[in-house]
């Protein structure tokens, strides 16, 4: 019986942030139309430049085609029947502080393991936290506006900075990039909005922790990070949903803005949920995520991919500035019937520009997982610099690894190296672990997680062990 | 423009194929034409391959009578390689050239007797058809119009056990013509089981300015433990336009070698697609590009493993120098059933000016968990060490430069199975790098002491 009850509470614990909060909600009927632009465009109380902005967005995509040269299979997504607006109900009147946020709201953070208050002081992380599709809670506001540093919704950040807002919302990710991109341009609700002043090392780890709660809604958030000459940046991104058969769309834009000799690191864990193990249900999470670093900038993406039931994103650098760095370190597990096609783009345009891409793959159970990369080193790009590795890791014998890397080089003086290697888990590894005591699912996470070890080191020391025990779970099951 | 191109070709391949034997596969062909649209920059296996030179190019008719000059005897020849010959002068035989008609394991699809046609019912257009399944892209419409357009085509046939001595040598050479034509070739090799044999399959033209088309296909099957060792040479003059495709099918325990070179023309696809079918097959699949000028060269190759417990290993250089572009695609396919495969690629390329372009995308597309499969690729140019340590030994920049290119690419020539052939290559490549005779003159010395006089 208690052996039973264990495996109960295992198969129970497969998506622990698989529940739903049960607050009053604000959503609007579903369907897409410029009336639906214009209404979220209203709610937000934005000025009538931003409404166009979004309109014009609008526009473009109803021109374009859901893009299918992806390695992923999944049904068409009816637009029409997403409702593109959902907000807690008490967040009509917005809180002033914590302590008049919805304390429901409060425990769903708690019960994520974000705890706004207390840990994070101890980490000194200054938390963004996104619900459904409205920012409701900005931690540490005060003491990073000491510092001169911007962080808040990209909502208050039209009304308060718009000079800042006009200037670099859409350069890096313009409304027509694609598909996805044009349609968060028309619909985005809310996101966070960071500028790093000239010369300024912001003072602590900023975050973003997003949730969609609200069933049969899209999820689409717009963050816009502006780091000024000379600063520095270090911000992290956590994703959760709750379980739910049907499946739900997210389709976010990130937008990185590294001016002369400043730095940004963004980092990314997703564990948005990713179907059940008969692959029913999950996130499809269509996400554009890129960075313009300019003359000795550095922008790095670390990403740690556990969730969603269908992957397609690809963090991006261009390469603008001479001397500007871009890195990649991409850990993404899929297990079940999960479908990843991820990777990310170098555009290589100034002088003496480097770029490193390290992406380890793990596919487990039924899942298929793709590395798409491009390696793209323009006739200005003297002296470039690229190293690429991409490893895949295949736990079972009905999950597929794919690599399908693009390498164009269009000046002698660049150099492309790229190096992909596909292996298993090997009887002799988990031979010599079971024979030292250690059980086959130790082994396996254990094998994994030295597998990933060059990105985990990447990120952020508290996330790093978040990192690892995520792989844990979501490898649970997945092996004898 | 495409759509007059595609037009013209059906019309053409209509016309020219009245071959009774092969009227099935010419009425598939036509269908399957009819139906394909010509690829553009937005298809993805043609992404970065122009077709404008042949869409505008008006290769609406077959050549004309051609004289066998000079010229073409002297390329016929192969730099005088032993070999049994076949030689087609703009799709005709020359009987002059050829003496590989004598052998009984060679013939043509016009000539067969019924057994030959037996074998060409069985097995002309099957092992091009897995290509249709493979989702590669190398299933594209040349290789349609090439069936719809068949009229005569090259059947060797090895038989059980059997090993030829001589390597077979088929050249299908073009010159100039008064109007631009195309060119439509065909290949069939069976080799049964326990064969033996090396084929030299040679494009060429005499220096002449070109106006064909050649759209060449060539399909072997490979049996039981039978080995075959491959060489397609493409060297072609640089007006001339190639689409060529190989297919291989390999049975239990057979092996393929080959070497695809990739000199000539301004503009050719090349597509090599290798199936392992039964267990314990290997294939070492080897080739060089090395585009000047405005020329554009485009390798795709796609390795199926089907089967578990086979092999494969992919070597592919490529130098551009110029304004020339190169593609290179290289997949590996391994299926849910193909465990226990080893299966490597790699792709190095070097630039040598800021004008010249290189696009490569090795593939790992894997199914199969107990595999092990690499591939690399890199993109740079001459190392500054190595120039640097050449220079100061008195070499000229040029020099140096001459015999890095030529040791990048030599490399791989060392490794041929058949010296006869790496013989009549170096030479070929020295010419290419050197350009100026002076250059290349020192490469030579110490190589090919042996084939001496010849070079000169």
């Amino acid at each position: 019986m208690s052996s039973n009850a264990e495996i109960e509470r295992r198969i129970g614990n497969d998506y622990q942030a698989g529940f739903v909060t049960d607050i009053e909600s604000d959503t609007i009927a579903p369907g897409l139309s410029e009336d639906v632009v214009r209404f979220i465009s209203a709610k937000k109380g934005e000025p009538e430049w931003m409404t166009e902005w979004r309109l014009k967005a609008f526009r473009a995509w109803q021109e374009m085609a859901e893009p299918t040269w992806a390695h992923v299979h999944y049904p068409e997504v009816d637009f029409q029947a997403l409702s593109y607006y959902s907000a807690p109900k008490s967040m009509a009147d917005k809180p002033k502080s914590l302590d008049e946020v919805d304390p429901e709201l409060l425990r769903t953070y708690e019960k994520l393991g974000i705890p706004l208050h207390e840990q994070m002081a101890l980490a000194g992380i200054a938390v963004d936290a996104v619900f459904d599709s409205v920012s409701v809670a900005t931690t540490f506001r005060a003491k990073l506006a000491e510092a001169g540093v911007i962080f808040m919704p990209i909502s208050e950040a039209v009304h308060e900075h718009p000079e800042l807002v006009k200037k670099y919302l859409g350069t890096v990710v313009p409304q027509r990039d694609n598909f996805y991109a044009a349609l968060n341009s028309a619909v985005f609700s809310d996101g966070s909005f960071v500028y790093i002043p000239k010369g300024v090392r912001c003072p602590m780890e900023l975050s973003t922790y997003f949730r969609i709660n609200e069933a049969k809604t899209g999820q689409f958030e717009r963050t816009l990070i502006i780091a000024d000459e000379g600063s520095h940046v270090s911000y992290l991104e956590g994703c959760t949903a709750p379980m739910r058969d049907e499946n739900q769309l997210h389709a976010a834009v990130v937008e990185l803005i590294a001016l002369d000799n400043s730095e940004i690191k963004y980092s990314t864990v997703q564990n948005w949920y990713p179907g059940d193990k008969e692959g029913k249900g999950g996130i499809y999470n269509f996400v554009t995520k890129r960075a313009v670093a300019h003359t000795n900038a550095k922008v790095s993406w670390t990403q740690v991919e556990t969730g969603s039931a269908v992957t397609w994103k690809y963090p991006s650098c261009v390469l603008k500035g001479d001397n500007s760095v871009g890195e990649f370190y991409s850990v993404a597990l899929t297990n079940n019937y999960q479908q990843a096609d991820t990777g990310t783009k170098m555009i290589h345009l100034g002088k003496n520009t480097r770029s490193t891409i390290i992406s380890k793959g793990i596919s487990a159970g039924k899942s298929q997982n793709a590395y798409r990369g491009l390696v793209r080193m323009n006739p200005t790009a003297a002296g470039a610099r690229n190293y690429t590795q991409c490893d895949s890791l295949l736990i079972g014998d009905q999950c597929g690894a794919h690599t399908f890397p693009y390498i164009e080089s269009k000046h002698p003086s660049a150099v492309v190296e790229h190096e992909a290697t596909t292996s298993t888990v090997s009887d002799d590894q988990l031979f010599l672990c079971r024979q030292r005591g250690i059980d086959t699912e130790k082994a396996v996470s254990m094998i994994v997680n030295g597998f990933c070890k060059e990105v985990f080191k990447e990120l952020p020391m508290e996330f790093a062990v978040e990192a690892g025990k995520l792989l844990e779970v979501s490898l649970e099951g997945s092996v004898g | 423009m495409a759509e007059q191109f595609h037009a013209q070709q059906l019309a053409l391949a209509t016309e020219q194929a009245r071959n009774p034997l092969l009227a099935a596969l010419n009425a598939a062909g036509q269908q399957a034409f009819a139906a394909a649209s010509v690829p553009n920059r937005k298809t993805e296996a043609w992404k970065y391959t122009s077709l404008h030179n042949l869409l505008t190019g008006d290769f609406q008719r077959t050549a004309s009578q051609s004289d066998l000059t000079a010229g073409l005897r002297e390329v016929a020849t192969l730099g005088s390689l032993k070999a049994a010959r076949l030689v087609f002068i703009n799709g005709q035989l020359s009987s002059e050239l050829s003496d590989a008609l004598a052998l009984q394991q060679v013939t043509l699809f016009s000539q067969a007797d019924a057994e030959q046609q037996a074998l060409i019912s069985q097995h002309l257009g099957t092992v091009l058809a897995h290509a249709s399944s493979n989702n590669s892209g190398s299933a594209h419409l040349f290789n349609d119009l090439n069936n719809a357009a068949l009229n005569d085509g090259v059947l060797i046939h090895v038989g059980k056990n059997q090993r030829l001595e001589q390597p077979l040598q088929i050249s299908w050479l073009s010159s100039n013509n008064p109007q631009p034509f195309s060119i439509t070739s065909r290949l069939l090799m069976v080799l049964e089981s326990g064969a033996e044999a090396t084929l030299v399959e040679h494009y060429a033209s005499d220096e002449q300015p070109q106006n064909s088309f050649t759209n060449a296909l060539t399909e072997l099957v490979i049996g039981d433990n039978a080995r075959l060792q491959h060489y397609r040479l493409q060297l072609m003059q640089e007006d001339a336009l190639h689409i060529g495709s190989t297919h291989v099918d390999l049975a239990r325990d057979s092996q393929y070698s080959a070497f695809h070179l990739g000199l000539g023309t301004r503009l050719t696809r090349n597509d090599i697609v290798v199936n392992h079918n039964v267990g314990g097959s290997h294939c070492e699949l080897n080739g060089v590009y090395i585009p000047q000028n405005q020329q554009l060269l485009d390798f795709h190759t796609c390795i199926e493993h089907k089967v578990p417990h086979c092999t494969s290993n992919e070597v592919f250089r490529g130098i551009m120098n110029d304004k020339a572009r190169a593609v290179f695609n290289g997949r590996i396919h391994i299926h849910p059933q193909a465990q226990k495969t080893l299966a490597e690629l790699s792709n190095k390329n070097l630039l040598l000016t800021n004008t010249a372009e290189i696009y490569t995308k090795p593939e790992l597309e894997i199914y199969a968990d107990d595999v092990k499969c690499a591939h690399g690729a890199t993109v740079a140019q001459l190392e500054e060490k190595a120039m640097f340590y050449m220079q100061s030994r008195g070499i000229s920049k040029k020099e140096a430069e001459v015999m890095l290119s030529f040791g990048f690419i030599n490399e791989l020539l060392e490794a041929l199975p058949h010296e006869d052939i790496a013989l009549v290559l170096r030479p070929l490549l020295a010419h290419r790098f050197g350009r100026d005779q002076s250059l290349s003159r020192h490469l030579l010395e110490n190589e090919t002491a042996g084939l001496s006089g010849e070079n000169a």
